[in-house]
């Protein structure tokens, strides 16, 4: 067996030496003043100050309180400015109303950065906003970098810094996991959490209100940062969405690549806005941020123990080279439990090859199960795990190994927890383990623990934090090319656009720009009497669809503004006059522009390809089944626009429609590649043009190679124009 | 009664209350910020204002006082 040592003790690419970075003052101050310490023990002015003093901070620390001479028998300072010695960092905890005084004379003073504890900011109403408003302009007349307002403060377990500038009631152990977070009261369940299973941590952020520095300058900095292995995030409020899903990407991939997982809490109002397109209405924030974060490669998580179950098994145990898992276990039942889990959640279960074989059957009972999932039978020992573990983690055909355990009269715990110990030592490829139940396996569990080997109660959990660490490694390995134009007549398409007033674009509009984008436009023409539609007609060949065109008109079969299927000159010519002649009496106040006449479609898949205008992430890209499924199976995917060919690709590959459009069930395969490529020039469409709201193509009949596909109906929403 | 007596006796009720010596006082000292008054004192102050003057103030517009300035004028509104 390849030996390998624990991963937080290699020297990988994420502990080479940090280069320096403008939030360096944020976390790694050489000197740090409270502002606005009182004597009281129990209130946040005291305790942040007695937090730095007593965690071990390696650097200096000043009081600033006004009217003492000491604090905790250090000497106090009446203002920041009265410091002689040069001062890097100030933690704010002063009232709100005094806070940008504070701020003021931090700038005079130099200080680089300031953390504001203090809440009674934006969250609490206009005149609070007003007051952040007023500590950013300061902070930018100063160029400091501010954390805060109304949050727990930051952690640093790094040994050479050891800050505790927050008012958590302990100093986490430190670790390779970062957390940053927007809740504050959050923050002390998870070290209370964390400190119970033995996590530890690099870093712990939390940013509030985030006036000043957000999830975005933290992700650039942790990137960098050479303690910082897994970076966790609750989020509750979106500013800058695409922002940050660039910088994810930028943490996730490539060189240096670490892995995010995130909660995302809450809704904008935005998202809940009433929106009258398909795209509009399915495109709430929250499948949106699902898709866009999953195309960033951060994990989304739902809950604080997924995401700490996940965060450990990437970060305590080195990553698998594939999604193969054996599964070691003294009990039948949680056996199958597990393989069901496994392979739920995409992981496989594979045999084992002759050789592993030989060694299990050498090891075991002959009551035992040599196979996968291998039952040692419940009298198991020790000597027994520690065989089969050894044994299947040597197997080639095994990526990874769980290893569950339930506590039997014989079953001598410790002994084989110090066993899979032993074994972790040398072993090339994770483990995690699952000792099933609570107060007799509670030693067995603290051993495995501070050996780094992760641990769930549920053989489940350790399936789903796997297939988290599988997800990290496909998203490192998945291609994602560069964005490129394709060819597109941008003038034809602006001219309409620009033209036209807030409210939606005719459907014969709408055509145009998407004919000069090069989506696969069927031929057409509006035509204001029946004479002109027959001629056309004519032209076009039979069977052709008339079509009522009106800005007024959205939603068309409604107010029987289609008729399908015609097939001779006298069906079009019957069609049109029953069709103006209705909406004449039906809808008088509509503006009728005229009819637009296009040959049929030929059957295929419907599609809908959609555009949305995030107020977070800008524009969106939708694709999934279309036509009337739309929103009744809710099918569908958003990407970020502009797309890249590979992100359109998957696109299309996640939504469940995908198998019927690869041809399922003995269906025809439709033009895949030519639905790709669609999806990128809506991409470079949205992206384009600012106004463009919402834009749905539905359906788009998706057709077999030979026949390709074709728009058969588009909605186009503009903006008010700038 | 005068304003340099009411500033004067604010000035007193200030030292006892905050702790700090009558050379830190201005009249644009912040009570907070200048003289580090914590939340709970700022309600001893009130209540050793209305004890020197022998006044009962409105708590919410004198809690609302943030400078000795301030103090002096708002007491000297009560005491004219």
């Amino acid at each position: 067996m390849t030996s390998v040592a624990p991963k937080s003790a290699e020297p990988g690419p994420s502990q080479r030496a940090a280069k320096p970075h403008p939030l360096d003052s944020v976390f790694s101050p050489k000197s740090v003043a409270v502002a606005g310490v009182t004597p009281t023990p129990g209130t946040v002015p005291f305790d942040i100050f007695y937090n730095i003093l007593t965690s071990g901070y390696r650097g200096t620390v000043y009081p600033v309180a006004p009217g003492k001479r000491s604090i905790c028998a250090v000497k106090a300072y009446r203002y920041v400015l009265d410091i002689e010695e040069d001062v890097d960092q100030a933690v704010i905890v002063f009232p709100a109303n005094v806070v940008d005084r504070a701020i003021q004379q931090c700038g005079q003073k130099g200080i680089k950065s300031v953390i504001v504890i203090s809440a009674g900011f934006r969250e609490v109403g206009p005149k609070g906003r007003q007051r952040e408003e007023r500590l950013k302009d300061i902070c930018r007349e100063y160029n400091i970098s501010m954390v805060g307002p109304n949050c727990l403060g930051v952690i640093n377990t790094d040994p050479e810094v050891q800050l505790n500038a927050s008012f958590a009631r302990k100093m986490p152990e430190a670790g390779r996991i970062a957390f940053l977070s927007q809740s504050g009261a959050l923050c002390t369940a998870v070290l209370d959490y964390a400190r119970e299973k033995r996590i530890g941590f690099s870093k712990f952020v939390s940013f509030g209100n985030k006036a000043g520095v957000t999830e975005i300058e933290l992700f650039d900095y942790l990137h960098q940062d050479p303690q910082t292995d897994v970076i966790l995030l609750y989020l509750e409020e979106l500013r800058d969405g695409r922002g940050l899903i660039e910088a994810a990407r930028r943490v996730t991939r490539g060189e240096n690549a670490k892995p995010i997982l995130a909660i995302k809490s809450g809704r904008t109002p935005q998202g809940a806005d009433a929106a009258s397109s398909h795209t509009g209405s399915l495109a709430g924030e929250d499948m949106i941020c699902d898709a866009v974060f999953r195309e960033a490669g951060i994990i989304r998580v739902v809950s604080i123990e997924q995401m700490f179950n996940s965060a450990i098994m990437y970060a305590y145990q080195p990553m698998p080279a594939d999604d193969r898992l054996a599964i070691v276990t003294n009990a039948g039942g949680p056996g199958v439990m597990a393989t069901d889990a496994a392979v739920s959640v995409g992981l496989s279960i594979p045999r084992f090859n002759p050789a592993t074989t030989a060694k299990l059957k050498e090891a075991l009972p002959e009551t035992a199960n040599i196979k996968n999932p291998v039952d040692v039978i419940g009298d198991a020992r020790a000597d027994r795990y520690n065989a089969a573990v050894a044994a299947v983690l040597e197997d080639p055909n095994v990526d990874q190994a769980l290893v569950i355990l339930t506590p039997q009269s014989m079953t001598d715990i410790d002994a084989i927890a110090r066993g899979i110990c032993q074994v972790h030592k040398t072993a090339a490829k994770p483990i995690a383990c699952s000792f099933m139940g609570a107060a007799d396996v509670g030693s067995g569990i603290h051993l495995l623990q501070a050996a780094h080997i992760p641990h769930y109660i549920l053989p489940e959990w350790a399936c789903e934090a796997m297939a988290d660490v599988q997800r990290i490694r496909r998203w490192r390995e998945q291609p994602i090319g560069d964005i490129e134009r394709l060819p597109v007549d941008r003038a034809a398409a602006g001219a309409i656009l620009d033209a036209a007033p807030e409210g939606y674009l005719t459907e014969d509009q709408g055509l145009a720009v998407l004919k000069a984008y090069g989506l696969p436009v069927p031929r057409h023409m509006l035509c204001t009497n029946a004479d002109e539609a027959v001629a056309f007609a004519e032209q076009i060949g039979y069977p052709v669809v008339l079509r009522a065109i009106s800005s007024q008109i959205v939603h068309k079969s409604e107010l029987k503004a289609v008729a399908l299927n015609l097939d001779s000159a006298d069906a079009v010519r019957g069609a049109f006059e029953r069709m103006r002649r209705h909406m004449a009496e039906t809808v008088p106040e509509i503006d009728l522009h005229g009819l637009l006449v296009r040959r049929m479609i030929p059957d295929g898949y419907e599609i809908i390809l959609g555009g949305k205008r995030d107020p977070s992430f800008g524009p969106t890209v939708m694709f999934g089944l279309g036509g009337i499924y739309v929103a009744l199976f809710k099918d569908v995917t958003f990407g970020l626009a502009p797309l890249d060919r590979h992100t359109a690709a998957r696109m299309v590959r996640q939504v469940k429609a995908s198998q019927l459009l690869e041809g399922a069930r003995g269906g025809a395969r439709a033009d895949i590649e030519g639905i790709e490529q669609s999806l990128v020039r809506v991409g470079q469409l949205v992206g384009d043009f600012d106004r463009i709201s919402e834009l749905d193509i539905n359906p788009l009949i998706a057709g077999p190679a030979n026949v390709g596909n074709m728009v058969a109906d588009v909605r186009i929403r503009l903006s008010e124009r700038n | 009664m005068e304003k340099a007596e009411v500033e004067q006796r604010v000035k007193k009720v200030i030292c006892r209350v905050l702790g700090v010596s009558e050379d830190m006082i201005e009249p644009d000292s912040h009570f907070v910020f200048d003289l580090g008054a914590e939340s709970t004192q700022s309600v001893e102050l009130v209540a050793a204002f209305e004890a020197e003057f022998g006044i009962e103030m409105d708590d919410e517009a004198a809690l609302s006082v943030d400078t000795v300035g301030a103090a002096v004028d708002f007491i000297s509104g009560y005491v004219a």
